[in-house]
């Protein structure tokens, strides 16, 4: 592509092109400037439009294109093509810098970006003049050049405040700071003084305090890694006019926007984060500029008003006084009592106080303002800094920051009395002030755990607290109903039970309060209430206790649902879900309606799943209704197959990704809870499931095999008998699984309850097969979940086919096999099988191979026979061996493989833990001990002298002590 | 080995729990890139003579103001190339005095005036003593600048000469000597070796004796500790072995300048792979090590602490010589130190026993070890801070389950929580990653629901989790792993007091599935 202006004619038409509405017309322009972007020139008649394109949305559109063409393109990844010409990137590094300079701000802005994307590549190696280039325009005197610069220089270094240290990144960091340092320092030097000559000149100022606040990001940068020598030796002139621009104010430079920060805040905050730097890493060096820091930053906070606008700042600043005074050595800055008072009253009331925008928030954005007042997302705001001062200082001066906050509560509350619908506020701040003052570590499962001793929270709970939940109107004062329901969440452990339970009626009518924050509060302390434990770990609060409120905690609940913008509350549905959980049979009369508003409400969401927590209790509420009801009347169960199978036809008619896993989980839920043989409703079912289609999705794997096991423990004979056909495609779903390596083990849980239940004729035919695929993944890709799962397989078969049969299909597969899998596999990995019932599996397993096996005593297989003895032993008696091989670390071993999946878990829940070996074995070493003394009889004196010749002295000791345990001896 | 490095070794460490702790120690970071000011509190590596008040007056004629002749440097050229002895001793004293001047004496000027090589011929003068002394002075104070003039020096052809000297009949002679070969010695490995290859040893061993007076004692002193310093390579074995006798007869000395430049010296040599440090410990050098750092002499304490530090890189069983020796005794006072640097190390040397074998955990258990550690976590200096770090999370990879559960109690993990928020992501990292190793003790106790509780208690939850939007990949993703492992699945513990009695529903599903 030739840099002509016929090209760039057409490079401006398809430009242009890529700006239309209309995708007809963008998209094949895009693919166009894909297409022809490898070609040599192609970025350099982009910067030459961008340059002196007659049009200007064509300059910008240039521009654009021209930084994601870099972004895209510029690295070179090892063993692909370069896909730029080196002429290109030559002249692209000569003529970048001025002409990012000399553009109008939009355009430097890309072409700033795409500096430091090529110098993220490039420099410094690559590109030696970069630096030298930039610093010979802090000469220019042009701050719009400077600026420039100084941008493109920040997003270079911004990345020294992240990465790890190496030599090659504090090579890089020296190599800037010998080039950098110092120009900077005579900029920022320069820059102030010009400050002051300009001190009226608004335009003028607004330019040179955004070089400002790039200087001191570009400070933070340079000194993060550790304290350059440089600025040590500089730190007198950084800090001095650091310390004055702290306390600076200009007249000219306060902004009317409310909201966004002004330069004055972005410089102030980022000076802030300055000194907390040095205060944090470089101690030492800073100790004696840090008590002038700590003056003028809490004057500044005193100074600054409410606004939104000042929200980074002033929590940046609290921030910086909060980690400061936690430190024993400048404990004394802080502990005269009039500093203290002066911080409590000036610094941390104020920024407690409710503010409008908060207010705004309670009120039209409620679900933002819940996730920070609830869930502690509130990291930035200035309450939360507060509230971490008050903390800090509690840490030293704990008596006298609560005496001082004693006086002002009760001057709130006084306040508050004299006229509440005026001063509600007041006790707002004074409630807030409390809970900061009391708590000194908060989960969000318990709530408050430790408490200040100074604060008598219960005494305030009745006095200020009930009082306002009492009263008539459940809408009145709704940020106060909203406090108090959230102080009965967070001191619920430090309230006594009695006065939690004086609550819950109150809770339960606060249900129906309009305001989303005060019902969502509500139904969120209700759940927590409902989750706390008694004495021998049962709930605090018993079923029995809430008797008299289960109608009407039902139907608030429910009717919550139906307040305006609560259609999908995850809190509400939380509740519902605990209340279920919590209430156990008492919720059976309720039932009926209950599954009813359930569906519906599932059917309505279905359209649209959006919500995943509401969703997810929704279901887990759906699955209590059905567990409980059926507990007390298992003929229930067809009633929600009646009332839910409808809606599930849909989900999966639909194919409601979200949804699907749920469907098959409440599915194996309901068959399980059939007594008898599997419903003809469920069989017509089956063939769908083995489609190959929802195998492919990873989210449907787990609940899939869980229905699959479920229909074979219930429906075996039937498929057997009805389905026989479907056989192969079982087996193949088990066949795609254990090719995979992180599904494997589920395609193992099919496979044993396949062994386990279908009645052995069925799968004759197969089993031969089934071990060659097995050996041919244990071949060709063999990792410690495979095997472990691999062995509990074979004992099973073992237990389920007789040892013999396991010998034999694997000595007919290939001659002396056997053999082999005893002696690489069975022996040295059996010590690495988890689990329970997993040991006892492959402990009877193997017993029966040792006693029940004449191969093993009369072949040359005799010679494992004692190792395989000792192996047993060791798995009995042995720690477990964990140790992975460094190769498979990052295979992905989340799902470690037990008998039975977490959801398989699901089929058994509130039963005992699936043992297939079950009642038939007690205890395994017994067991053993017998198995032995039953093989002595059948063959007098062979047992003795195998255990002599070579077990290890250790071993026989266990077993001389199992075969005591039994009574039994060898012959 | 670079920090990446270094890190993924230690990563496989965590993995493979307990199979190789040693390789958890951490030698003295080779940094060969530094953004930091020289630190004050290291040895001198050239010193210049800039007063005699080491050396007898009477021996250097005209030394005050009065006698003094100004001499151009035209002048000094000519009379030092002439042949008039008078004229050259004046000329060099002249050049000596400029190079004496306290403040930036004239190095590049003399230097370029050619007479190197007339000067260390002078040293040769065996017949004019006060000529050899001021020609060994002046290159001396050449030789203490930078590595350009030391090598201007050298390639003078001074070594020979002034080794000669060191057998000179003069001591003041002898003694400036050894101070120029000082300052060639410490100018780096290959000057160092230079001298060791042209037999420095014998003859500067010779001159400690009982009698040595005591300022000549501190050259020799220090000019062995120059030439048993740097790396890369590494002294010759057989010149370390020739030292290491003397050495431990002058760290027992009254002398505290003598001790601590002993002390420097077998902080060099310590500074080693674990075959040097074998031979270091194998003087019987332990014992008094250790003593000297509980001096409380700064310039004592601090290489007695660096040469014990680097013992401790060392194998199981050089560690537990330290141990031996009473290190873990004296550790707890350093800890607490008012010098950040001294807390720093003694951190380091933790860091190292915590990385040993668990009888070794135990002695530092044992030894009350656990509470200045939790103090240095938690008010320590940063660079202090970041070492107890890696003290903490070498103790939780290879500390039995007890021995993290006392951990636990000491009450380390508040301050390690707050550690989440440093400026360092090296260090958070391996915070996140120690927690990870917490989270397995607590595992195999059954206990995960209690230590998730303590976690979020102590707000170490809401760190977390806020570090899921660092900008460093490493730190965001291990914090997004402990988060997805162990606090995304809240529900089923709650439940579980259900469904061990009643039945209980919990609908379980993959978290793999839901964005939650």
């Amino acid at each position: 592509m030739e840099l002509s202006d016929a090209n760039l004619q057409t490079l401006t038409e398809y430009l242009k092109k890529t700006l239309d509405p209309d995708p007809a017309i963008r998209r094949p322009a895009e693919k166009f400037l894909e297409s022809v972007e490898g070609s040599q020139n192609y970025p350099l008649l982009l910067l030459t439009l961008l340059e002196k394109s007659q049009e200007n949305v064509i300059k910008v559109c240039a521009s654009v294109t021209f930084k994601n063409y870099i972004k895209r393109n510029w690295r070179i990844v090892e063993d692909e093509p370069n896909k730029i010409c080196e002429s290109d990137r030559i002249a692209i590094k000569a003529n970048i810098v001025p002409l990012m300079l000399s553009s109008p701000e939009q355009i430097q802005k890309q072409l700033s970006d795409a500096i430091s994307i090529i110098g993220r590549e490039d420099f410094p190696q690559k590109w030696p003049d970069l630096l030298t280039e930039m610093v010979n325009r802090f000469q220019s005197g042009d701050f719009h050049v400077i600026n420039g610069v100084l941008r493109t220089a920040h997003s270079l270094f911004k990345r020294y405040r992240h990465e790890f240290k190496s030599n090659e990144l504090w090579s890089e960091i020296k190599l800037v700071l010998d080039a950098f340092a110092l120009p900077l320092t005579n900029l920022f030097k320069a820059t102030i003084e010009l400050c002051s000559t300009h001190a009226n000149d608004a335009s003028a100022l607004k330019v040179l305090f955004s070089s400002l606040i790039l200087i001191a990001k570009l400070f933070y940068s340079l000194n993060f890694q550790d304290l350059p020598e440089f600025f040590e030796d500089n730190m007198e002139t950084w800090m001095t006019n650091f310390h004055s621009l702290l306390t600076l104010d200009n007249k000219l430079l306060q902004t009317d926007d409310e909201e966004e920060a002004g330069l004055l805040e972005l410089l102030k905050s980022q000076i802030c984060d300055n000194a907390a730097l040095y205060a944090q890493k470089y101690d030492e060096e800073f100790q004696p500029y840090l008590p002038r820091f700590v003056t003028a930053i809490w004057n500044l906070l005193v100074t600054t008003g409410q606004e939104v606008k000042y929200d980074l700042l002033v929590s940046n600043a609290i921030q910086f006084l909060a980690s400061v005074c936690e430190r024993p050595h400048y404990k004394h800055l802080f502990e005269d009592q009039n500093t203290l008072t002066s911080i409590c009253e000036k610094v941390i009331v104020p920024n407690m106080e409710f503010r409008a925008a908060d207010e705004e928030a309670f009120e039209d954005n409620s679900e933002e303002y819940i996730r920070r007042d609830l869930e502690g997302s509130d990291i930035d705001t200035r309450r939360r800094a507060a509230c971490d001062l008050v903390r800090g200082l509690c840490k030293f001066f704990e008596g006298p920051v609560t005496g001082i906050f004693s006086g002002y509560v009760n001057s709130m509350l006084q306040e508050y009395a004299k006229n509440p619908s005026v001063n509600w506020k007041h006790k707002d701040a004074a409630i807030y002030l409390v809970t900061s003052l009391a708590s000194k570590a908060q989960t969000q499962k318990h709530g408050i755990t430790q408490a200040n001793e100074l604060v008598n929270l219960t005494e305030f709970f009745v006095n200020h607290i009930q009082p306002d939940l009492k009263s008539a109107s459940v809408n009145e004062f709704p940020v106060l109903k909203a406090d108090g329901i959230k102080y009965i969440m967070i001191f619920r452990n430090q309230v006594p039970k009695e006065q939690l339970l004086v609550s819950i009626p109150l809770l339960i009518n606060h249900l129906q309060a309009e305001s989303i924050v005060v019902h969502t509060y509500a139904a969120h302390a209700l759940e927590r209430l409902f989750t706390m434990r008694g004495t021998n770990n049962t709930t605090l609060i018993t079923a029995a206790e809430m008797a008299p409120f289960v109608e009407v905690l039902l139907t608030n609940l429910f009717k919550a649902l139906t307040l305006p913008g609560s259609s999908e509350n995850e809190y509400i549905m939380k509740a519902i879900m605990r209340s279920f959980s919590l209430l156990q049979e008492s919720i059976i009369p309720y039932i009926p309606s209950v599954i009813t508003q359930l569906t519906q409400k599932l059917l309505a969401v279905s359209k649209n799943p959006s919500k995943p927590h509401f969703n997810h209790y929704m279901f887990e509420s759906i699955c209590l209704s059905i567990r409980i009801t059926c507990k007390a009347n298992p003929d229930a169960v067809g009633s929600f197959e009646e009332a839910l199978f409808m809606v599930f036809t849909e989900i999966l008619q639909n194919d409601v990704q979200e949804f699907i896993p749920y469907v098959f989980q409440v599915m194996s839920l309901l068959l399980e809870m059939h007594k008898n043989e599997i419903p003809s409703s469920y069989m017509a079912l089956f063939p769908h499931l083995l489609q190959p289609v929802l195998w492919e999705r990873t989210g449907n794997i787990p609940p899939l095999v869980r229905l699959l096991q479920a229909y074979l423990e219930r429906g075996a004979n039937t498929i057997a008998n009805a389905a026989a056909d479907k056989i192969p495609g079982l087996l193949g779903v088990f066949q795609k699984l254990i090719a995979s390596k992180a599904n494997d083990h589920q395609g193992f849980y099919l496979l044993n309850s396949i062994i386990e239940h279908m009645p052995p004729g069925s799968v004759d035919q197969y089993r031969k097969q089934i071990f060659i695929l097995l050996f041919q993944r244990l071949q060709n890709s063999k990792t410690t979940k495979f095997i472990k799962s691999f062995l509990v397989f074979i004992n099973l078969y073992c237990i389920k086919y007789g040892a013999l049969a396991l010998q034999e299909i694997f000595d007919s597969i290939q001659p002396k096999m056997f053999g082999m899998v005893l002696e690489k596999i069975i022996i040295p990995e059996i010590q690495k099988v988890s689990g329970q019932v997993e040991k006892k599996i492959c402990a009877v397993g193997i017993t029966k191979i040792l006693t029940e096996c004449p191969p093993m005593m009369d072949t040359e297989y005799t010679k494992l026979w004692t190792p395989l003895l000792q192996a047993l032993i060791g798995l009995f008696e042995l720690p477990e061996d964990d140790t992975i091989p460094d190769e498979e670390h990052f295979i992905d071993i989340e799902d470690t493989p037990g008998y039975q999946t977490a959801f398989s878990q699901l089929a058994f829940a509130g039963k005992k833990e699936h043992d297939p070996v079950g009642q038939m074995v007690n205890n395994p070493r017994i067991h053993l001990a017998q198995s032995l003394h039953k093989l002595s009889t059948a063959c007098p004196g062979r047992v003795p002298s195998m255990l002599s010749t070579s077990l290890n002295a250790e071993a026989l000791q266990y077993l001389q002590g199992y075969l005591q345990a039994a009574s039994v001896t060898l012959l | 080995m670079s920090v990446e490095n270094e890190h993924s070794e230690r990563m496989k460490k965590f993995k493979n729990k307990g199979k190789d702790t040693a390789a958890l120690r951490r030698q003295r970071m080779e940094v060969s890139v530094e953004l930091r000011k020289a630190k004050k509190d290291e040895q001198m590596q050239k010193r210049r003579n800039i007063s005699v008040t080491s050396i007898d007056k009477s021996l250097s004629p005209g030394e005050d103001e009065a006698s003094e002749v100004q001499l151009s440097l035209e002048k000094i050229v000519q009379c030092v190339n002439g042949s008039d002895p008078e004229l050259q001793l004046l000329a060099t004293q002249a050049t000596r005095r400029l190079l004496s001047r306290r403040k930036d004496p004239p190095v590049n000027e003399i230097i370029r005036l050619g007479i190197i090589p007339r000067l260390v011929e002078f040293l040769t003068y065996a017949d004019n003593a006060p000529l050899q002394f001021e020609a060994a002075w002046a290159l001396t104070n050449i030789a203490s600048g930078t590595s350009e003039h030391t090598r201007a020096v050298v390639e003078g052809g001074a070594v020979p000469p002034f080794i000669f000297l060191l057998s000179s009949p003069h001591m003041h002679i002898s003694e400036q000597s050894v101070w120029a070969l000082g300052n060639i010695a410490g100018d780096g490995p290959l000057y160092r070796d230079v001298l060791i290859n042209c037999k420095v040893l014998p003859p500067l061993l010779a001159l400690v004796s009982p009698v040595t007076p005591i300022g000549f004692l501190r050259n020799i002193t220090w000019t062995l500790s120059n030439l048993c310093r740097n790396k890369n390579p590494y002294p010759p074995l057989d010149a370390m072995r020739t030292i290491l006798p003397v050495l431990t007869s002058l760290i027992v000395h009254e002398d505290k300048e003598v001790v601590s430049d002993s002390c420097w010296a077998i902080s060099y040599l310590t500074d080693s792979c674990n075959d040097r440090i074998q031979i270091v410990v194998d003087t019987g050098i332990l014992p008094r090590l250790v003593q000297l750092m509980d001096s409380p002499e700064l310039m004592v304490m601090t290489p007695a602490l660096r040469a014990v530090g680097n013992i401790v890189t060392g194998t199981d069983e050089q560690t537990q010589a330290a141990i031996d020796a009473g290190l873990l005794g004296v550790l707890p006072r350093l800890l607490q130190h008012a010098k950040p640097t001294v807390q720093k190390e003694a951190a380091w040397a933790l860091s190292n026993v915590a990385a040993g074998p668990c009888h070794q955990i135990q002695q530092l258990i044992t030894s009350g070890l656990l509470p200045p550690l939790v103090e240095v976590l938690e008010k320590g200096d940063f660079k202090a801070q970041k070492e107890a770090v890696w003290a903490v999370a070498n103790f939780t990879t290879g500390g039995t389950v007890e021995q993290v559960v006392k951990l636990v109690q000491s009450g380390i993990l508040k301050p390690l929580f707050n550690l989440l928020l440093a400026k360092d992501s090296k260090t958070v990292l391996i915070i996140l990653d120690t927690i990870s190793n917490f989270f397995l003790t607590a595992e195999k106790l059954g206990e995960t629901d209690r230590f998730c509780l303590m976690v979020e208690e102590l707000d170490g939850l809401e760190k977390i989790e806020a570090l899921q939007t660092h900008d460093n990949n490493m730190v965001y993703r291990s914090a997004l792993n402990i988060i997805e492992k162990y606090f995304s699945m809240e529900e089923s513990a709650e439940l579980q007091p259900g469904t061990t009695e009643d039945g209980l529903f919990y609908f379980s599903v993959d978290k793999e599935d839901h964005n939650f």
